[in-house]
């Protein structure tokens, strides 16, 4: 069997995922498989709400599950591969060590950016920082310093402005031979 | 019939229950290296014949190849294939000594349980086999099941056999794999332990150990020239070994410390439960003896050797990767007591046997030939161990059921990308006749039509830059053990096959 009636996320934390733009999450799950974890309580503290009974198919659990996640204002990233970063398929945009991004977009209230390591060489020791410098409209916004595996996450309140603008992600790095991904998105 | 033609039987059923299930096992990572060294020595054998001092002054040239393992199982390996490829194919013949080492194992095993009691000397091997890992391990041209078989042939040596057998059996399990390194220390605490006589008797059989290192140097041509440099690289190489990720209650390990009970924690999760349990309780039982001095010569040193066999990888610091394929002789060794505490408390010995034997030919049933994925009931089975987050499987060998369809749907030519499995394996398959000669290796997916990805934590890399490389996320088929991926194949849009 295969999902192709809504895009497949396959993220595995359910408490911290982002889910970007998704308002209805249809979570499918093999409940019965041996020390299968519930997932309820993590989507619960997340502060989403079953939309209905989880309904069974042999094996398989499917239950929808609002998220009330705030309205997505613009991806500005948009990146249509995925790449792995900590062992989860992401769908974010790789970029060369050394360059920077522009985008234009709605601005909304709050500015997400996560970035990470893709691949075997996130777990290199010793080696430098990864750092992701952002502006919006000229001024710096904030730093992300990737250190080391994992989808390091930023959030920033935009300060009030224009509902479009401009944003620049900058990044450097001593050592430029890791392959590297960032995804940026507001919501309002 | 006698104890020792029991012991015979045991072993030749063995052997020949390996060959009779060896075709659908795949050719794992290592089997490929070692196929492509005895194809190497071979060639050196033939040289031998035609032109011996040539033969005697290239033995570099021909002996580097795999130098980390000593040379006897992959002579073996090669003398088979000289002398049965043309009657049972490439494969099969490198594979042969390998069935012979498993036969060995009942042998020594069957020996050993006979100390107990006859029953006992039944039950003990067939505790070893009757579980998918071992019995997977068993059909492997590798030196896993022979470190673990020569490990048991020296403990009955050491117990039974005069110095020169010892000497022998010791040169040989030396080598076989470096695993060897432990032994002596243990026979030299388990002659410090015995009584006084006992001690003297075996006081005065350790020496003949200083004659084993002649049947290494005979056995491994590489020796012949420049022999201190290359025992150099053999032992560094393993000092030195590398780290290989490894999935573990959803932590992938990458170094060190590693934890403690690691191999222990993984034993009863693999293997089936009633199995799982009276090993546990038969090393339970020899380290209460040993604290009361109740241990006879030969239980003291079957819980020495065992001791030997899975301490060093709960140092912490030894690398873990194979699964339990390190530490087989702690199983081994452990099967004579466990056989004895079968006999001893179930109502018969037959029912006994049943109860502790049937899960474990079940799993084999059940899983077989994918042995690397195979977990018991502790575990909950296949999809329990996937949930607690677990290695899925390892060495690229469940390739084998994707191929019938590869070899089905790809058009001539097609590259496939086969993550896991080295070039080596690729072209024993061929060899083997269980791939299409026509299809290529693709180094990586994005030059690849079709891509068999093998599901391991530590390369989940590989899956997205498929559906990246592709532009689609749907499989075209796969391996699923109990609903739990294990290999997935992807098509090219538009190459037959693809959804």
């Amino acid at each position: 069997m295969f999902v192709d009636a809504a895009p497949l996320l396959a993220e595995e934390d359910l408490a911290q995922a982002d889910y970007v733009g998704v308002q209805r999450l249809w979570l499918l799950s093999l409940a019965r498989a041996p020390y299968a974890r519930n997932p309820q309580g993590a989507l619960r503290a997340r502060g989403a709400t079953a939309a209905s009974q989880e309904q069974r198919f042999g094996a398989l659990a499917l239950q929808p599950w609002d998220l009330h996640a705030p309205q997505l204002a613009a991806d500005l990233t948009r990146a249509d591969e995925e790449h792995e970063v900590d062992y989860v398929a992401r769908r974010c945009l790789r970029l060369a060590i050394g360059s920077r991004i522009a985008s234009r977009g709605a601005a909304g209230r709050i500015l997400h950016f996560r970035a990470g390591i893709i691949g075997e060489r996130a777990y290199d020791k010793g080696r430098p920082p990864i750092v992701v410098q952002i502006f919006s409209g000229g001024a710096p916004l904030g730093v992300l310093a990737v250190d080391g595996p994992g989808w390091r996450k930023l959030d920033v309140e935009l300060p009030s402005g224009p509902e479009e603008r401009d944003f620049l992600f900058a990044v450097s790095s001593p050592d430029a031979a890791r392959p590297f991904c960032l995804q940026g998105w507001t919501t309002r | 019939m006698s104890g020792k033609a029991l012991a015979r039987l045991l072993g030749f059923g063995t052997a020949a229950a390996m060959a009779l299930t060896q075709s659908s096992v795949g050719f794992v990572r290592d089997e490929g290296y070692y196929f492509a060294a005895a194809q190497s020595y071979e060639a050196w054998l033939r040289l031998l014949w035609q032109a011996p001092l040539q033969a005697l002054a290239q033995t570099e040239r021909y002996w580097s190849y795999n130098f980390e393992h000593p040379g006897l199982i992959k002579l073996l390996f090669a003398l088979s294939h000289l002398c049965f490829s043309s009657s049972v194919g490439d494969t099969l013949a490198w594979r042969l000594p390998a069935f012979a080492f498993a036969g060995l194992i009942s042998y020594w095993l069957c020996l050993l349980g006979q100390s107990r009691s006859r029953a006992a000397g039944v039950l003990a091997p067939l505790l070893f086999w009757c579980a998918e890992r071992t019995f997977f391990h068993g059909h492997l041209a590798c030196f896993d099941i022979p470190i673990c078989a020569m490990t048991a042939g020296v403990a009955v040596a050491w117990l039974r056999g005069g110095g020169p057998w010892l000497a022998f059996l010791y040169g040989l399990a030396l080598s076989t794999k470096h695993n060897a390194w432990f032994l002596p220390p243990v026979l030299l605490v388990h002659a410090l332990l015995l009584a006084r006589e006992q001690r003297i008797a075996k006081l005065r059989l350790l020496p003949w150990l200083l004659l084993s290192p002649l049947v290494l140097l005979a056995t491994w041509p590489l020796l012949w020239h420049d022999p201190l440099r290359h025992l150099g690289d053999w032992i560094a190489f393993h000092t030195h070994h590398v780290h290989y990720a490894w999935y573990y209650f959803g932590e992938v390990l990458r170094g060190p410390p590693f934890p403690l009970f690691y191999p222990l924690v993984l034993d009863a999760l693999v293997l089936p439960l009633p199995i799982a349990a009276l090993l546990s309780a038969a090393g339970v039982k020899l380290l209460v003896d040993f604290a009361r001095r109740r241990l006879d010569a030969q239980r003291l040193l079957e819980l020495g050797l065992a001791g030997a066999a899975v301490l060093p990888f709960m140092l912490r610091t030894t690398p873990i990767f194979g699964g339990i394929k390190h530490w087989l002789a702690f199983l081994a060794l452990l099967s004579p007591e466990a056989a004895d505490l079968v006999v001893r408390i179930a109502p018969s010995p037959s029912l006994g046997a049943l109860a502790a034997l049937l899960p474990g030919l079940w799993q084999i049933a059940h899983v077989h030939p994918y042995g690397t994925s195979a977990y018991g009931e502790l575990a909950g089975g296949i999809p329990g161990a996937a949930s607690l987050g677990m290695q899925r499987q390892y060495w690229s060998n469940n390739v084998t059921a994707v191929l019938p369809w590869l070899n089905a749907h790809c058009p001539p030519g097609a590259r496939v990308y086969f993550h896991e499995v080295n070039v080596e394996s690729y072209r024993a398959y061929q060899l083997a006749g269980m791939l299409r000669g026509d299809l290529r290796y693709a180094p990586s997916p994005t030059n690849s039509d079709y891509a068999a990805l093998q599901w391991h934590r530590e390369f989940r890399d590989r899956e997205p830059e498929t559906w990246n490389a592709y532009g689609t996320r749907r499989p075209a088929f796969g391996l699923y053990l109990d609903e739990t991926p294990q290999v997935i194949v992807y098509a090219r849009p538009g190459f037959p096959g693809a959804p």
